[in-house]
């Protein structure tokens, strides 16, 4: 031990560099099951607040949902807590086997292999299966999981411009003499809401004798006419070589994801993705909700519907009472307000009028791109909607930002 | 395109199938525990669990997870910072610091995590790592994201890692850690950490420990090898899992100096990018901390079961990597009979697997049994009993 006063000085100070610079992250005490509707404690000690959660990953009002708690429940009853134990070793249950074909099944792939989390199925996969001869080209704004994914792999490492193909075709060309090439990006990405265009990527990647990736965590389940994620919507099911997704947002929110796609992709993973091999398997209460999730969203589209309704309905509702929306069709509707200090203003007030949501900023988005992200559920019924647009515009009114373009909101309030 | 990059693919595998590498996955169709079935309907005894403690399909636990779950909800669908921490997380995080004897404790997903997120923000280029070469595969992912200069000391070796400490020094490093598994999991030895902190004390260095193998069992009172070594306190970090003794669903932990804590809460990318603990599942581990602060039936038992163990299976022949933790390898040096020898066990109804390169070093190929606080004597003498058959069979004791 030598946590010198010295050391301990220089965390300190750093900290306070963070809170200096307006970017320090305060957590808050939800006491509630997740939902449209939760009672939060904020800030630390404050007496509990009843407000509408328009902030979680919560797409298809899963989380706590009934039928979710019961199969939750009756895998605790006949599979037990935990497994203490990696897969291979004595952590693979039959309901982990039937998980991982569900989700094969689900999403119209070869094979599926179960990670504790998308964030370490990204981290695992690429190292798993390239080398040094490779090419990773990936988007300029993919998921910091899959960057880390793409650092910890030996193989080389490009970039193109945001969901620009022609930058991409560049970069295709550019390493046509890499022996594997590999094209990765998010299904839908999470800041801004746009998705990835998979019909033009997919077309480059036949061109180009590329392989697909794309990480569906923000669309698996309800993007696509049945939920199957970008890949439906673009109308190039089996044609994604491999997909990562997570059962942390939509598919019921508790944990877990997976690499889906080609067999022999999976296959490699199972023998050498460290994240598999090294770290535990999915417990099985979590396992069995999920497979609770697939078979409702399998059984019907009602949820997904309802899901493009409210996001359809909220859209239009911020966009006429005059807020500047990132475009999109996706539940992730930004709404931009360019100053992280109003951003952050902007929150609070919401806060206090029982509206949740939080406002985002550098460096989580670009500098002068502050926003307060806001992200619609199944869970939310009409009522929840109305409330929520009727707060955005009361405060939308008292900063005078209602029917003002970038520019004007900019020059108002700066970068 | 997946046209001829299969074939690459499939080479690669047939290569893995040649080494005799290959993973093959056992189907459980039952809960963990130590009296397991197979999905063909085989009764086997489990002893290569982490379930040290038995509490992964504890009754007790079951019911506590059960009514979190009704109370809280299955899935928090977000990050922390988000919309992701409930009251009971910061609960669970203050048990935990309370349990360790540390300043302050953060959640992750897994443990696996927890390491993977820890060096990158706290170190610089001008800083040193300085690790155990024989630590585990998420430490050595998180130093590869890391900037900072690295060091490897030999396995153990207080000598060479005090010149790795020298070597840091010569570097102008301009702050140091010493990096270990408390307990390392393929020969169930323990780091020797009141050396570790008396030279990290002497060259101005940090100490993290992982004690993943180590938590809810190791230490009079379980707190780990903290309390092994009498160092609680003197540890400037600590990262643990829930996913093996308490209770084995998932989760881990970063705990330790509060500003180092506070500075992973704003930084550390795996609890920034990845989903808030599941909360049947913090509630669960907070019950399990409970028991655990308030008897120590459970490691008795355990540590009871392993001098048990070790004592016997000495006395029959096997030669047995020394130590006193519930990891025990039965040392066969050679891959194929690591191999030859668990399959034999199995058919006897007992569940062993064998380890060999590389997870472990070419020809110290074995079989690591872990023991559990669940097992009764008779489960433990029935693999005695089936180890000496095996042993006798392959010619390697008596």
């Amino acid at each position: 031990m030598s946590f010198s006063k010295n050391i301990r000085e220089l965390y300190q100070q750093e900290i306070k560099d963070i809170q200096g610079l307006g970017i320090f992250k305060e957590e808050r005490f939800i006491h509630a099951p997740q939902d449209a509707d939760i009672e939060v404690e904020f800030p630390t000690g404050a007496s509990l607040k009843k407000v509408i959660n328009m902030c979680s990953n919560n797409y298809l009002g899963l989380s706590s949902h009934p039928e979710v708690l019961k199969a939750a429940h009756q895998g605790l009853d006949s599979r037990g807590y935990g497994m203490s134990s990696v897969r291979f070793i004595c952590g693979t249950q039959d309901i982990h086997r039937e998980l991982e074909q569900k989700v094969t099944e689900f999403l119209g792939t070869e094979d599926t292999i179960l990670f504790p989390s998308c964030m370490d199925a990204n981290a695992g996969v690429f190292e798993a299966i390239l080398s040094e001869n490779d090419v990773m080209i990936s988007d300029r704004l993919v998921h910091a999981s899959i960057i880390d994914g793409i650092r910890l792999c030996k193989a080389q490492h490009d970039t193109y411009k945001h969901s620009n193909m022609d930058h991409l075709e560049q970069k295709l060309q550019l390493h046509a003499d890499k022996r594997l090439k590999v094209i990765i990006t998010d299904g839908v990405f999470s800041m801004d809401g746009d998705t990835a265009k998979m019909d033009e990527i997919v077309a480059l990647g036949e061109k180009y004798d590329a392989l697909v990736f794309v990480d569906d965590s923000h669309s698996s389940g309800f993007i696509g006419k049945t939920g199957r994620g970008t890949h439906e919507k673009y109308g190039v099911l089996g044609k994604i070589d491999i997909i990562t997704t997570t059962f942390g947002k939509a598919l019921g929110g508790a944990s877990g994801g997976c690499v889906s796609g080609r067999k022999e992709i999976v296959e490699l993973c199972r023998q050498k993705a460290r994240p598999y091999l090294f770290s535990n398997t999915m417990a099985p209460v979590i396992v069995s909700g999920v497979i609770r999730v697939l078979d409702i969203l399998s059984q019907s589209t009602e949820r997904r519907d309802k899901l493009e309704k409210n996001a359809n309905y909220w859209r239009n509702g911020l966009s006429e009472a005059g807020f500047v929306l990132k475009p999109g069709d996706t539940p992730i509707v930004p709404v931009m307000l360019f100053n992280a200090k109003l951003a952050q203003d902007f929150s609070k007030d919401l806060y206090a009028e029982g509206i949740y949501a939080i406002g985002f900023f550098f460096p989580v988005v670009p500098k002068a791109q502050a926003r307060i992200r806001t992200q619609i559920s199944a869970g939310h019924d009409q009522f929840h909607l109305d409330k929520a647009l009727e707060a955005f515009i009361k405060v939308g009114k008292k900063y005078d930002i209602l029917g003002k373009t970038k520019q004007e909101i900019i020059e108002m309030y700066g970068m | 395109m997946y046209g001829k990059i299969k074939e690459d693919f499939e080479k690669k595998l047939q290569n893995i199938q040649e080494d005799g590498l290959y993973k093959e996955e056992r189907i459980i169709a039952s809960a963990q525990g130590v009296d397991i079935s197979l999905a063909d309907g085989k009764r086997i005894l489990n002893f290569c669990a982490n379930n040290y403690l038995g509490l992964s399909n504890n009754r007790k636990m079951l019911e506590k997870a059960m009514s979190v779950l009704n109370e809280r909800g299955y899935g928090m669908s977000s990050v922390r910072f988000i919309c992701g921490t409930q009251d009971i997380h910061r609960e669970l995080e203050i048990k935990i610091s309370e349990f360790l004897g540390t300043e302050d404790t953060i959640l992750y997903s897994s443990c696996f995590d927890a390491n993977g997120g820890l060096f990158e923000c706290l170190f610089q280029t001008q800083d040193a790592i300085i690790s155990d070469a024989l630590n585990h595969a998420s430490i050595i992912d998180g130093i590869r994201l890391s900037k900072a200069m690295r060091f490897r000391y030999n396995h153990g070796d207080m000598g060479n890692l005090e010149e790795k400490l020298k070597e840091a020094n010569a570097q102008n490093a301009r702050y140091k850690i010493i990096v270990t598994d408390g307990v390392f999991s393929m020969d169930g030895d323990i780091a020797k950490l009141d050396q570790i902190c008396d030279l990290a004390d002497k060259y101005d260095a940090l100490v993290m420990v992982d004690d993943s193998h180590a938590t809810g069992f190791i230490g009079k009172t379980g707190r780990g090898t903290i309390e092994h070594f009498d160092v609680m306190g003197r540890v400037d970090l600590i990262t643990t899992t829930f996913g093996k003794a308490l209770g084995g669903a998932s989760g881990g932990c970063t705990s330790g100096r509060k500003e180092i804590i506070d500075m992973l809460r704003q930084r550390s990318r795996p609890y920034l990018f990845s989903n808030a603990l599941a909360p049947m599942i913090v509630g669960a581990t907070l019950g399990i901390l409970d028991e655990l602060l308030d008897t120590t039936v459970l490691r008795d038992k355990l540590e009871e079961n392993t001098s048990y163990f070790r004592e016997k299976m000495t006395a029959v022949g096997f030669d047995i990597k020394p130590g006193i933790t519930p990891i025990v390898p039965i040392m066969l040096y050679d891959a194929k009979l690591a191999q030859d020898m668990a399959k034999d066990l199995l058919s006897e109804g007992i569940y062993v697997i064998g380890f060999y390169y590389p997870v472990v070093p070419k020809d110290q190929a074995r079989i690591r049994v872990q023991l559990s606080a669940a097992h009764e004597k008779e489960h433990l003498d029935k693999a005695i009993e089936a180890f000496t058959k095996s042993g006798k069979k392959f010619g390697i004791i008596g």
